[in-house]
């Protein structure tokens, strides 16, 4: 018996930790005043990816190999000082509850731009980055099941262009 | 008095017929050990129903409370350069940091010719 009340509280916490994501933080944040919002959906992914020969302009990073891998975009972002703490404080807990792990982060001239990841060795299943100055905070989480060797090469690639 | 064996092989018109003969004896004490056994069955059960229940509810209200958000664009082309903008956002912050480690690399180094 003790067992399954044990295993009835893991679910419940496991429900719980599940229901704080980007799409919640997404919810809750993009209808409001001095918001900028963008999301993409799965089937918009899947769509992406079916166009044959994505027509890129010269310079531009292919993202073919990653884009299909993708399941969810979302992006919040504000000018506003009292929205911008509280999104900050949102994706920092949500970022703690979700067992994300800091995979860089970069100070210049007032603006703090941190990158996490969560997944195992080989795939990476949400990127989230939060950029905040005396400005701006921007959110972005992308979700899927993306190779983590092909997300690094991406993104590597792109920093050298 | 019956044992076991007999009374399984009764049928349902058997027992029924022998429930209504107010001439067989039941005991005293049958009636509140009947209601034992059910009551401590009920609460057995009750405790673990009622966690899966509010669960249940739980996850119910966080799948509508959470409902999945309409596409900005329409138009495929459109999200892909979004996508595009973002992997650039991305790299841009992973180059200034690799840029700042190479800074670092050659300090050091500069600093290990000299010394």
């Amino acid at each position: 018996m003790k067992r399954i009340y044990a295993l009835l509280v893991m679910l419940a916490v496991s429900i719980t930790a599940f229901a704080q994501n980007g799409r919640s933080l997404y919810n809750k944040y993009s209808d409001y005043d001095n918001v900028e919002a963008v999301y993409i959906s799965p089937a918009m992914f899947r769509l992406i990816g079916k166009i044959p020969d994505m027509e890129l302009q010269e310079g531009n990073v292919n993202l073919g190999p990653v884009i299909k891998s993708l399941t969810g975009l979302y992006i919040l972002s504000t000018t506003r000082e009292d929205i911008a703490a509280d999104l900050a404080a949102d994706v920092n807990h949500f970022i703690k509850r979700g067992s994300y792990e800091l995979l860089m982060e970069a100070k210049d001239n007032g603006e703090v731009m941190r990158l996490y990841t969560v997944g195992d060795e080989q795939i990476v299943n949400s990127l989230v980055m939060l950029a905040r100055d005396a400005a701006e905070t921007s959110f972005i989480c992308l979700d899927g099941t993306m190779p983590r060797d092909e997300l690094e090469t991406l993104i590597a690639e792109a920093a050298e262009r | 008095m019956k044992n076991i064996d007999e009374i399984t092989r009764l049928t349902a018109d058997d027992l029924e017929r022998i429930s209504l003969d107010k001439s067989i004896p039941v005991p005293e004490e049958l009636s509140g050990k009947v209601q034992q056994a059910v009551r401590g069955r009920t609460l057995r059960w009750a405790v673990p129903t009622s966690v899966a229940a509010a669960i249940a509810i739980l996850l119910a209200a966080g799948l509508t409370r959470n409902p999945e958000p309409k596409d900005t664009f329409d138009d495929p082309y459109l999200a892909y350069a979004e996508v595009e903008k973002v992997f650039s956002k991305i790299s841009g912050t992973v180059a200034y940091g690799a840029d700042k480690i190479s800074e670092s690399e050659a300090t050091l180094d500069k600093y290990s010719y000299w010394k």
